[in-house]
């Protein structure tokens, strides 16, 4: 069966749908529950990791390093969950890393404008223009976040398969929707989808290994070959290449490990200023 | 169904079908290699098989067309389609228009043994897809 994703403006929202999409599927809702485990896993603070899925680096919150940290520590664990199949799962931007696979269904529910801002103003009514800029004000922040956390507007509709708005469909519908969804052949898992999920999870459990030591990795999985990408000045490459390889292959899935170091231009002009 | 599955394999390379048929044939298939979708195609009006196994990119005649042609004819036979171009769509259209599996290349033989080995569970008729010689090497077949 297909796994669901689903995201949403409103998260109280998100959650009462989910929760229902998985009663009627039979399947495990998969939320922020899991953050402490991840948290309690890595050493950090929980707190930070749901600041990392709602803000985005700045000086005065979290640093770009940190922010990218624990946003691997989350999408490491939300991608182990999503292997283990018949999941609904929210609450963990796995919309914006988990693309490309064909029986992941991702949906976005859009609230009832009206009512959201309400929600986002502590229950308050307020005006139609004061509603209406504070909606304007969080679809930018959410945009600005996703794109400098995974590179995807998470507003553009054309990240989902479905989005339902909540203004004319009830929720009692929108589950029904969904369910039904799940059944199209389409999303039915195959050979091919299941192993670039677990592509992806590899991947991620590898950058995982690697963060701490070098924070610009990025890894992509192949079955039992991993490519390790990442910058290092000309003299660094060496060793960095060893101690990659050293780690990455600690893994027991992974067979192979290919590092690609790109000229770091930042640091080697700032060098040599010096 | 009794006796061995009957399987078309169709891929316009010649290595793949080298190399899978007797992959195929260890675990107990009776395997037809083509290389050209219509020939392919002809054959498969004059014989009903068990499982078809094509590639999707093809000249003249895509597996899509391929896959259609099968589930019309016979909608009982699993086809598994093969792919080094895979991609989101195209996996997801393959599945809508009926397909059994889709693998992207390369895969090993192993690989393709065991969806057949789910296929044949799915006519009802288990086979075992480890009966493998242990000899067979289990790199990557050449099949890009």
């Amino acid at each position: 069966m297909p796994v669901v994703t689903l995201s949403s403006d409103s998260h109280p929202l998100c959650r009462e749908i989910a929760v229902r999409t998985a009663t009627a599927l039979g399947y495990d809702c998969v939320d922020r529950e899991i953050l402490k485990a991840v948290a309690e896993r890595h050493g950090v603070p929980e707190t930070d990791l749901h600041k990392a899925l709602e803000e985005s680096p700045s000086p005065f919150g979290i640093s770009s390093k940190n922010h990218a940290r624990y946003l691997a520590y989350i999408e490491e664990a939300a991608l182990a969950v999503l292997l283990k199949d018949n999941v609904v799962c929210r609450g963990l931007a796995a919309h914006l890393y988990v693309r490309g696979i064909s029986h992941v269904l991702k949906i976005r529910i859009l609230a009832d404008p009206q009512k959201l801002a309400g929600e986002i103003s502590s229950g308050r009514t307020p005006s139609f223009e004061k509603a209406s800029a504070l909606l304007k004000r969080r679809e930018r922040f959410r945009r600005r976040w996703s794109l400098a956390a995974y590179r995807v507007d998470e507003t553009d509709p054309s990240v989902y398969d479905m989005v339902i708005s909540l203004t004319r469909i009830d929720p009692d519908e929108a589950v029904k929707t969904i369910v039904e969804t799940t059944g199209y052949r389409k999303f039915k898992p195959m050979t091919y989808s299941l192993k670039c999920l677990k592509d992806k999870a590899l991947a991620g459990r590898v950058r995982v290994a690697l963060m701490d030591r070098f924070p610009d990795v990025t890894v992509q999985a192949d079955g039992s070959s991993v490519v390790v990408q990442t910058k290092a000045l000309e003299r660094e490459k060496q060793k960095r290449t060893e101690a990659i390889k050293k780690l990455a292959g600690e893994f027991p899935e992974v067979a192979a490990v290919e590092v690609q170091i790109l000229p770091d231009i930042f640091r080697k002009a700032a060098e040599s200023f010096r | 169904m009794a006796g061995k599955l009957e399987i078309l394999l169709l891929d316009d390379e010649p290595i793949v079908g080298k190399r899978l048929k007797p992959a195929l044939a260890k675990i107990g298939c009776n395997v037809e290699v083509f290389e050209d979708p219509r020939q392919a195609l002809d054959r498969i009006h004059q014989k009903t098989f068990d499982i078809v196994v094509t590639d999707i990119r093809m000249e003249e005649i895509d597996g899509l067309e391929i896959l259609e042609h099968v589930i019309r004819k016979s909608p009982r036979t699993k086809v598994v389609m093969i792919t080094g171009y895979a991609m989101m769509a195209v996996a997801r259209e393959a599945m809508e228009k009926g397909a059994f599996d889709f693998i992207s290349k390369p895969f090993t033989p192993d690989d393709l043994r065991k969806v057949i080995a789910k296929a044949a569970q799915a006519l009802g008729s288990p086979i075992d897809s480890e009966t493998a010689t242990p000899e067979e090497p289990s790199e990557p077949a050449e099949t890009r």
